[in-house]
């Protein structure tokens, strides 16, 4: 079993801090790595910089609860390829909780919802964005003129972002009710 | 010439149990449902004054017990500690989880007759003995992230900054210093003396 | 939160009631952890149950639930015993303490610990910890507003502070962690049955002011609603919609423009996680139209046995739209896009657009974002023909919201601080290099749009510029004869006032502040800085040092609410039974949010307590938020807490012969009942259990993912405890009773 150890790959590290703390960005060598040996070739310095080229890095807030951690989703070809870590937020400092950890997976998760659907007869059918529309519209309209805005309850959400949740309660104030509200109740 | 020794340190005055290390562990390297690289426990639950929360996966020993049983030789140790292993040599035969005093290899589970393949545990973020940041090597051992000279990410994701990895001294700095910053009593954070010997 | 979770770092003490950081703002704790490592900040949780906070506190208080009144005014009692309160303070900044003073003294040690049931030395223990470590934070969250008493708790909590002197203060305050990531933006926006954006209320004057900030006639609003008399009337809420649908068995009346409700459109809203399950089925069995736009399936649509016109619609995640959303300290931050929308699904505001169009009035709808003020105090169109979204709500937005400070938020500026936010201190917020003299987020008030944000409400000790101010003066000069303004000595630093004073207004502020106003200002400037399309009046203001909104005493004493000042009153649902009597609900209430809602007939109609003997509590998992689909639609952190389940004490269980893993059915008071698997924990008492609510899919024992659209399924599901929680509804903001509550639990 000592031959594994003959076998381990060289490294090119110090003795420099790799870490003060995880807190600290990173400053590891960047171009560390697997020089020798014979089953690893040297990485391009394209490769050990970036596994995704081409991708870019957007900064971005995590969907999940109020602290407002940072997020860095990291996209290539307009996919999300992975989520960074924003090391460099005044609040979050890198940290997430498992939630925040997989924002990534609110976008990518394979059970979303992927088209309009409308239930006829107890089962669910695949409708056009624009049957659904006029459908849901054509209902609004005769409620409001039969039996006044009020008949209509709107709830919107604390996980909008605050324009939609001011054109939220605009759209109930246009529509003519006050039958408008969501999450926070003090 | 004189190496790093990269170690991990969970504080467990820090650790609330929040998962952000098993799930960015997951999520970063794709895991397959049921694989765990890293998990957290929380001992004496409920219980004023003894319950504690920790987050373990490999320790990346020194003198890794796992190397010493290996039957087929897969693992490999860099210089800076890093415990690695070759998924094309394992043959999954558990050896290594019996030796292991944290429970780190995992196998997967879903054979027919629970079959195990090869062996997965936590690389550090280091990924194996493939290409460096290929498609292959990302497959089987996930990113490298080491090689790109990013954070191994749950540390670098950890919610209170508890997990911490570097190299030992930093880490021995940083928990010096929250221990007497916070006037208590210094133990061992759980583990240390099984993995590191110190 | 009047302060921030980095300035909580400078608290030397940090007393938490009915909330749990730990577990539901993970990240946010780590400031708290730190506190204890900076200044040996001392911990104090204050809880029913023993949570992953308590075991990180220096001193932890067991608490019967809805107790928290008691337990704040023994602590006053003591304070006020020793002499630990700050007199100089509140004589200067605080009317009514007096009255407080009365009612603490009936709050003896012993008399809390009957009450609260936490032994009288534990109370002098944790009261003489945090009145001697200032200055301290006082954090809470839905544990202490969530009960039938909830408005009282929340104005308790700031009268404690205020009693030690520590509003207003960095490092003290009052830290309400807010649970949704926008949940202080969406409210900020009026999301809102009883008020229009800002917190302008539902005056006719107040719509007066948005129809012409809209840039629509008011009589075409008018013209909406069924008269105006139900434009400034409150609308259902969230809590208790499903009163209003026809069919719903009720005995509460309704009053709601004489029609009950028939569509219930839901953008992004879990209701599935909403007191009274039961309840909420069947208004929306009776629906004649049902609309859920969210990411994953709304599980109301699983819920329900409704068998047609129940539509659900994809709508984007917010990371495939952008736009801003508001920390729980009041700071904004730009949420950038990430990826265009994926599959069919369409941002919110598309499909609000949509649907505008086909219902007639998208071109008034979205006409504010293209109009601006003049400095002339004018309205006039933007130089382009289309809007571009968010950016021009964004700036809509900044233009008529002057209540609470948002001049300053415009997209320009907050997106200037999420790319910079690698300038800024994690402590104090403060911002260095290019964004030197503003705060991380510019945490509203932002004055105007160069001002840099308030970290700390009601600091006094540095100028209005840099974020000072006094308290809001909004209830009128005196009161039975008392100064309701600040006493002089009392201004922010740097005030050309140094004693309290009005908020300012057309007509007073050449008075006020002491200047002769030109002509052209007398002409542009609006009547008061709430409404000044100018911004003339606040731009004085900020020359003279004084805050718009005027300097003024914190009322201890709120005369315009059923309890002028806090009042334990018991659950409606109370395991002691014997206290009912000393401590009633309130009388019901009619027309609360258009329904009768019941407080004393529903306590009063029997002793609940020998039938449901024990206490039920409700919260979160660090593995989920609100309903939990996004979370549960997460195949690794769905394997985290793969189903629902009920802590409960080995002791209590073994009673009912309830083995670990074991099902067990948890009975409410309204004859509603769950089926749940037991899970054994020493974190709660041998007399309560605890169930997260997180959960949907199973109803009152049956399965009904089946309803599930091919391919949608989360990775798990399970019974919501909503279905159990009991009946009771805050007083002034109806919020569900759900953190004080009996049932009775049976081997299943």
């Amino acid at each position: 079993m000592e031959n594994s150890t003959a076998r381990a790959l060289a490294t090119t590290v110090g003795r420099r801090s790799f870490l003060k703390m995880a807190a600290v960005a990173s400053v590891f060598g960047a171009t560390s790595g697997f020089a020798s040996g014979n089953v690893t070739r040297a990485a391009t310095d394209a490769e050990v910089k970036n596994p995704f080229p081409g991708s870019k890095k957007v900064k971005t807030i995590c969907t999940s609860c109020s602290v407002g951690c940072g997020v860095i989703a990291e996209v290539q070809n307009g996919v999300w390829v992975r989520q960074e870590v924003a090391q460099d937020h005044p609040i979050s400092l890198g940290g997430h909780c498992c939630k925040g950890a997989d924002m990534i997976d609110m976008v990518k998760s394979e059970v979303r919802l992927k088209y309009p659907m409308v239930k006829e007869n107890g089962q669910w059918k695949r409708l056009s964005w624009d049957d659904a529309l006029n459908r849901i519209a054509t209902k609004l309209a005769e409620l409001k003129k039969n039996d006044g805005a009020d008949s209509v309850q709107f709830l919107g959400s604390a996980k909008m972002s605050n324009e939609q949740a001011y054109y939220f309660r605009k759209f109930a104030a246009f529509f003519g009710t006050n039958n408008t509200d969501h999450q926070a109740r003090i | 010439m004189d190496y790093a020794r990269m170690k991990f340190y969970c504080d467990e005055a820090r650790c609330i149990e929040c998962d952000g290390c098993s799930i960015a562990c997951a999520e970063a390297h794709e895991l397959p449902v049921g694989i765990s690289r890293r998990k957290v426990v929380t001992i004496h639950e409920g219980i004023p004054g003894k319950e504690f929360s920790t987050s373990i996966a490999c320790m990346h020993c020194t003198d890794a017990p796992c190397e010493q049983v290996c039957p087929v030789d897969c693992f490999y140790i860099r210089e800076d500690g890093i415990v690695l292993h070759d998924k094309d040599k394992c043959i999954g035969c558990g050896y290594c989880l019996y030796a292991c005093p944290f429970g780190a290899p995992q196998f997967p589970r879903d054979g027919a007759f629970g079959a195990k393949g090869a062996m997965d545990k936590c690389t550090m973020c280091a990924g194996g003995p493939l290409e460096t940041n290929s498609k292959h090597e990302r497959e089987l051992y996930g990113q490298n992230r080491i090689a790109e000279g990013s954070v191994p990410v749950c540390a670098a994701m950890c919610s209170t900054k508890a997990l911490l990895v570097g190299d030992a001294e930093s880490i021995s700095n940083i928990y010096r210093a929250r221990v007497s910053a916070r006037g208590k009593g210094v133990n061992s954070p759980y583990g240390w003396d099984k993995a590191y010997k110190s | 939160m009047t302060n921030s979770l980095g300035d909580i770092q400078k608290s030397k003490a940090i007393i938490i009631f009915g909330s749990n950081p730990a577990v539901n703002h993970p990240v946010g704790f780590q400031h708290f952890l730190k506190a204890k490592e900076r200044n040996n900040a001392q911990i104090i949780v204050i809880d029913p149950r023993f949570t992953k906070t308590a075991a990180k506190a220096d001193i932890y208080a067991q608490i019967r639930p809805g107790t928290d009144i008691p337990f704040m005014y023994g602590m006053l009692n003591i304070i006020f015993k020793n002499g630990w309160e700050d007199k100089e303070y509140t004589d200067a900044r605080v009317f009514g303490m007096d009255k407080i003073r009365e009612e603490a003294a009936k709050w003896t040690p012993e008399v809390v610990a009957d009450v609260t049931g936490v032994p009288a030395e534990k109370l002098i223990q944790i009261t003489n910890i945090y009145a001697k470590n200032r200055p301290g934070t006082l954090i809470w969250a839905m544990g202490l507003t969530q009960h039938t008493i909830g408005t009282s708790n929340t104005r308790m909590a700031p009268i404690l502070q205020l009693a030690l002197g520590n509003m207003g203060k960095a490092g003290g305050g009052t830290n309400i962690l807010r649970g949704h990531d926008n949940v202080q933006g969406a409210t900020d926006m009026g999301c809102l049955s009883d008020s229009l954006p800002g917190y302008y209320g539902l005056a006719e004057g107040s719509w007066k002011y948005f129809a012409k900030q809209w840039g629509v006639d008011y009589e075409y609003l008018v013209a909406q609603f069924k008269d105006a008399s139900w434009m400034t009337k409150t609308g259902f809420s969230l809590a208790r919609w499903w009163a209003g649908v026809q069919n719903v068995k009720t005995d509460e009346k309704i009053e709601n423009a004489g029609t009950f409700l028939k569509a219930l459109i839901v953008m992004g809203n879990g209701i599935t996680s909403v007191a009274q399950q039961a309840k909420i089925k069947e208004g929306l069995d009776n629906l004649d139209l049902l609309v859920l736009a969210d990411p994953f399936v709304n599980e109301a649509a699983i819920l329900t046995d409704k068998k047609d016109n129940v539509f659900i619609l994809p709508a984007a995640t917010q990371f495939e739209t952008s736009g801003y959303v508001v920390a729980t300290n009041r700071s904004a931050q730009w949420r950038y896009k990430v990826v265009e929308p994926l599959y069919e699904s369409k941002p919110d505001q598309e499909i609000m657009f949509e649907l505008a169009k086909r219902l007639g009035f998208y071109e008034q709808y979205t006409k504010g974002m293209l109009m601006v003020e003049t400095p002339e105090g004018k309205l006039a169109m933007k130089d382009k023909k289309a809007f571009t979204w968010p950016e021009d709500a964004t700036d809509e937005i900044a233009r008529i919201i002057k209540t609470i400070g948002l001049t300053g938020w415009t997209a320009e500026r907050i997106k200037k601080h999420t790319d910079n936010w690698h300038m800024f201190d994690e402590v104090t917020g403060a911002g260095m290099g290019p964004m030197k003299g503003e705060f991380y987020g510019l945490p509203w008030p932002c004055w105007t749009k160069t001002h840099g944000g308030s970290p700390n409400l009601y600091d006094t000790s540095i100028p209005v510029s840099q974020g000072g101010m006094g308290f809001r003066n909004n209830f009128g000069l005196e009161k039975d004869g008392v100064n309701l303004l600040a006493e002089k000595g009392s201004f922010p630093k740097g005030s050309k006032i140094e004693t309290g004073h009005a908020e300012v207004t057309k007509a007073n502020i050449e008075a006020v502040l002491g200047i002769t106003l030109t002509e052209a200002e007398k002409a542009a400037m609006g009547a008061n800085w709430k409404v000044d399309n100018s911004n003339l009046i606040v731009q004085k203001c900020m020359e003279a040092g004084v805050c718009p909104y005027g300097n003024a005493k914190a009322r201890a004493i709120v005369w315009n609410f059923p309890d002028h000042i806090p009042m334990h009153r018991e659950p409606l649902h109370s395991p002691r039974t014997d206290l009912v009597a000393k401590y009633p609900a309130y009388a019901d209430k009619a027309n609360h949010f258009r329904v009768m809602t019941k407080y004393i007939s529903v306590q009063s109609a029997k002793d609940y307590a020998k039938e449901f003997p024990i206490n039920m509590v409700t919260g979160r998992l660090v593995t989920m938020n609100g309903a939990g689909i996004e979370n549960r639609a997460s195949k690794y952190i769905a394997a985290l807490t793969p189903e629902m389940f009920c802590n409960i004490h080995p002791d209590l269980a073994h009673t009912h012969g309830i083995k670990n893993g074991a099902m067990m059915w948890v009975h409410s008071p309204e004859g509603t009942k769950i089926k749940v698997k037991a899970k054994y924990s020493l974190s709660v008492l041998p007399d309560m259990v605890f169930m997260p609510f997180h959960f949907a899919g199973y109803f009152q024992g049956t399965d009904r993912t089946g309803n599930f659209p091919a391919g949608t399924k989360p990775y798990a599901s399970g019974e919501s405890v909503n279905t159990v929680t009991n009946y009771g509804y805050d007083i002034i903001t109806q919020i569900p009773e759900t953190k004080g509550g009996l049932c009775r639990i049976e081997k299943a």
